[in-house]
């Protein structure tokens, strides 16, 4: 299908190499914004494509960057989030393993339009394969003259490092993200300030999610416009859609920003499996609020998820069947919250694990009858308190699961 | 100056302040768990959560900065909710051991609790086993099941001590404090942390089960300890005279003073109160012929009196001979250089002071006397004590113990038999007792009224924090009483009847302490 823009050349052989990715009309995008495009003129035309992040919460990709300042002696740092770490989410592995250049193509665009000479990758610990072929690719782009100094012969200097995670979902946060790149505890910072303008080692700092970096060098190969079309006008572009669960072909599906989520599971995925019927879908990764079967027309862009009740995140789409007990998606996203919080703030330390004992205790089969109630009211008490986003993260699936299915869980209540 | 609004308040504030410290000076209080003002803003706890119009979610009071127009409601349902909230997860996994919790009665948690909590809890799961006696320091004691993770103890050891002894350890519900490489917090201001420790998390060995707190009197005192004259609290049983071995002084807390010692105290201040108790000197007694004999300070007056009026007359002041010390008031200090140095003209005046220390960088200063500024500026002029040149006085008047810790026994016992009368008005017993022939018991600083100067020139007033037990009689009170009974300038001592009269004379005379 010619719509693709991130996945276009993921069949292609020998397309990690340098070489090939070069053959195929890569690091065009890079020649065409240092030799003849301005820094401002590199950020305009990704503001106009209106590119929103990749990660989660959707902020335009050009706006972040016209945030940095640029009349401060310090130096200016972009992160790249690579700790891809969200339940149902496995685009980005894709995107690095299966295109590396591109992300690198896109970071050195990014970083030239900000006027960044370091960048890092922060790659999730389990990547370890995609980090070694991404420390290849850096090294094949140096090598080249597309990293390091005077690139392609201009002013223009970048150095890019991969850096591993240690296995906490909580550095996905993106200051958790920075506290945990400078070597201490993966804790989220309070914000303000925003990582615009104290961030990396208290500098200004971008941070992108690699989906959002790897669209870059399209948007400047092709502008805005083409960009535009493919997507919405206040949202362009392709999405990665991970689609998983009880479906037949589960996996990545690169669509228009928009498309159906009926038809992404029911055409694309190919259906239900094994003639299993649709009982909820959680439309953006773990951390959205799950949707009913009758609750899936709806275009998948952001606005619209949201509108439904739900949150696009990072498109991680997780296809759940009627034969799949409610209770045990709440025990799953239960158990990995309650796991997975840093531990900092007290609504979210205290709230995930009580939770999570609760559901535990219900799924054991010792449920009492104030129990959904205490869960929701526990929920309520997280949303909207903590210090960063996973109390959230945490709260609103599991009240969009208690609320939406309370019939089948008060099944596992003891009845008066 | 922006004008803000908090509950319906018009308030005119520094622009810079946080709205919790913007409440505070509108003597508005917001709940806190983690904010200290020493510290830069955590905002984990949760606690202080306040509506501010126009903003979809609640914020930290302790980190958002006041802006022009900003309403503030600190105690609209949704706040009171939030609040109820984050005590009920912060309740959820205590252990509720109040009864045997040192922190007890001055527990943020349980304050707050009356306050803003009075729920039914809902906690119905098994709740975390944690250690409950982890050394944590030399002196502290680390129950890791009342740990509510403020982690102001890790923000002091980082951002005041700078010594950076202890972390959080582990992740979500088994985060706990701990220290590192499994040592000890070991500094010389650890003794704050039990201070500092909103719930009773860190407790002091010292003072753990020994009292409880609101069996305690909390007075206000000046560290007599080194010259940086740290502002403190001491705590003690009242009505508990000194008896001995039975303890009266409790603890010795840290009191704010900006301009000082801030919120801190160093430990050697601190569990330096074992000072006021013991080893004091209990009566007023006449060493004759190997004999105590118990004496009235009238009585030791009258033949003070007696012996220097002789003096007088024999025009033989040359052969009375006064020792000091820096610990002694600034009004102590001025009637002594008044009485001696001006009225009198005694020449031997000298100075035997406690030796001193190491400087520690912060607060500890290397000078161990809390006075010797105010000295300075009184400017009596003195020759360190030299046991030469005591030999042969008629009188010998001996102001603290200090002598003994400067010279061998075999030295001073040499010296002072060849002085016909020794009189030592000392705080402690030191092996000084022994030699001499009369010995007033005084009280310690915490026990008198009066001023000292510390190192940078501040002169702090001070009202005793502790009654003064002996059957002695302040320096101040011996030395008018002296004055009188010799009748010297009869006009200028009569009206001095208190160490604030003398301080006004002072303050009068001398315009460094204006």
């Amino acid at each position: 299908m010619e719509e693709k823009v991130l996945t276009r050349l993921f069949g292609v052989e020998g397309i990690t190499r340098l070489d090939v990715y070069r053959r195929e009309g890569g690091y065009k995008a890079v020649e065409k914004a240092l030799e003849k495009m301005k820094p401002a003129e590199v950020m305009e035309e990704v503001k106009k494509a209106s590119l929103r992040g990749r990660g989660g919460a959707g902020f335009p990709a050009g706006v972040k960057w016209g945030f940095v300042p640029q009349n401060v002696p310090k130096p200016k740092y972009l992160c790249v989030n690579a700790d891809e770490g969200e339940p149902g989410t496995f685009k980005d592995r894709y995107l690095m393993s299966h295109n590396p250049h591109q992300l690198l193509e896109g970071i050195i665009i990014a970083s030239y339009a900000v006027g960044i000479h370091a960048a890092f990758i922060y790659i999730r610990g389990e990547y370890e394969a995609i980090a070694q072929r991404l420390e290849e690719a850096i090294a094949e782009a140096s090598g080249n003259g597309y990293l390091g100094k005077n690139i392609l012969g201009t002013e223009f200097d970048l150095d890019v490092v991969v850096h591993r995670g240690a296995g906490a979902y909580i550095c996905g946060e993106e200051t958790a993200l920075l506290e945990s790149l400078e070597g201490k505890r993966g804790h989220p910072r309070l914000k303000p300030p925003f990582p615009a303008s104290i961030g990396l080692f208290q500098c200004p700092t971008v941070i992108n999610n690699v989906e959002t970096l790897s669209n870059v060098p399209s948007i400047i190969q092709n502008g805005a416009d083409w960009f535009l079309k493919k997507g919405l006008p206040k949202d362009g572009g392709t999405r990665i859609f991970g689609v998983s669960g009880m479906v037949k072909k589960p996996g990545i599906y690169e669509l228009p920003v928009g498309t159906n989520l009926r038809a992404i599971i029911f055409e694309y995925a190919g259906g239900m499996k094994d003639g299993k019927e649709l009982k909820a879908v959680i439309p953006g990764g773990m951390s959205a609020p799950i949707l009913k079967a009758d609750e899936i027309d709806l275009p998948m862009d952001g606005d619209s998820v949201v509108d439904a009740g739900s949150m696009l995140g990072s498109a991680g789409i997780i296809v759940i069947d009627r034969e799949t007990s409610i209770l045990d998606v709440l025990k799953t996203v239960a158990k990995f919250y309650a796991h997975e919080s840093c531990g900092q703030c007290t609504p979210c330390r205290i709230g995930t694990s009580w939770i999570n004992k609760i559901v535990g205790r219900l799924a054991g089969g010792e449920g009492e009858k104030s129990d959904l109630d205490t869960i929701i009211h526990l929920a309520s008490n997280i949303k909207g308190t903590t210090l960063c986003p996973l109390g959230d993260a945490a709260a609103l699936p599991i009240l969009s699961i208690c609320q939406k299915f309370r019939r089948e869980l008060e099944g596992y209540l003891p009845h008066a | 100056m922006p004008k803000i609004f908090i509950d319906g308040q018009a308030l005119e504030v520094a622009a810079g302040l946080t709205v919790l410290r913007a409440a505070e000076e509108a003597g508005i209080q917001i709940p806190h768990f983690c904010y200290h003002p020493a510290f830069a803003p955590e905002g984990s706890c949760r606690m202080c959560l306040v509506e501010i119009e126009g903003l979809p979610k609640l914020e930290l009071a302790c980190s958002t900065l006041v802006k022009e127009g900003m309403k503030v409601q600190t105690t609209s349902p949704k706040v009171i909710e939030a609040r109820k909230g984050v005590l009920e997860f912060l309740l959820a996994e205590h252990p509720l051991d109040c009864p045997i919790c040192d922190k007890a009665g001055e527990c943020k948690l349980q304050d707050y609790f009356e306050e803003y909590g009075l729920f039914q809890s809902r906690f119905n799961e098994t709740k975390e086993k944690r250690e409950k006696k982890f050394a944590l320091g030399k002196t502290l004691i680390l129950d890791r099941e009342r740990c509510i993770l403020c982690t102001r103890c890790v923000r002091f050891l980082n951002e005041i001590s700078k010594t950076e002894e202890a972390g959080i350890l582990s992740r979500g519900i088994h985060s706990e404090v701990g220290v590192f490489e499994s040592e000890l917090v070991d500094n010389n201001y650890s003794g704050n942390l039990a201070e500092i420790c909103p719930v009773g998390a860190i407790t002091d060995a010292d003072f753990r089960f020994k009292t409880r707190a609101w069996f305690l009197e909390k007075k206000e005192s000046i560290c007599p300890r080194c010259s940086r004259g740290c502002n403190i609290y001491i705590d003690s049983h009242p009505g508990f005279p000194r008896v001995p071995r039975s303890r009266r002084v409790y603890r010795i807390r840290a009191r704010k003073n900006p301009e000082v010692n801030s919120h801190w105290i160093c430990d050697f201040g601190r569990y330096g109160y074992a000072d006021l108790d013991q080893g004091r000197q209990e009566a007023l007694v006449w060493k004759k012929e190997g004999r105590d004999t118990p004496l009235s300070w009238t009585k030791v007056l009258q033949i003070l009196t007696e012996k220097i009026r002789y003096l007088i007359l024999r025009r033989k002041v040359s052969r009375l001979g006064v020792i000091f010390h820096t610990n002694l008031t600034n009004e102590e200090l001025f009637l002594a250089k008044r009485l001696f140095r001006m009225d009198l003209g005694v020449e031997k005046i000298l100075l035997a002071e406690p030796p001193p220390g190491q400087a520690d960088g912060f607060l500890l200063a290397a000078d161990r006397t809390a006075n010797r500024r105010g000295w300075k500026e009184i400017g009596l002029a003195v020759d360190a004590a030299d046991l030469a040149g005591l030999a042969g006085l008629d009188l010998l008047l001996i102001f603290g113990h200090y002598l003994a810790a400067s010279f061998s026994p075999a030295d001073l016992k040499n010296c002072l038999d060849r002085v016909e009368t020794k009189v030592l008005f000392a705080s402690h017993k030191s092996s000084l007792d022994a030699l001499v022939d009369f010995v007033v018991p005084v009280p310690v600083s915490a026990e008198k009224s009066g001023s000292l100067t510390n190192l940078d020139g501040r002169v702090q007033a001070f009202r005793p924090a502790l009654d003064f037990c002996g059957d002695g009689v302040p320096e101040w009170k011996a030395l008018l009483d002296l004055a009188k009974e010799l009748k010297v300038d009869h006009k200028y001592y009569w009206p001095l009847d208190s160490p604030e009269a003398v301080s006004q004379a002072l303050k009068k005379e001398i315009p460094f302490f204006q």
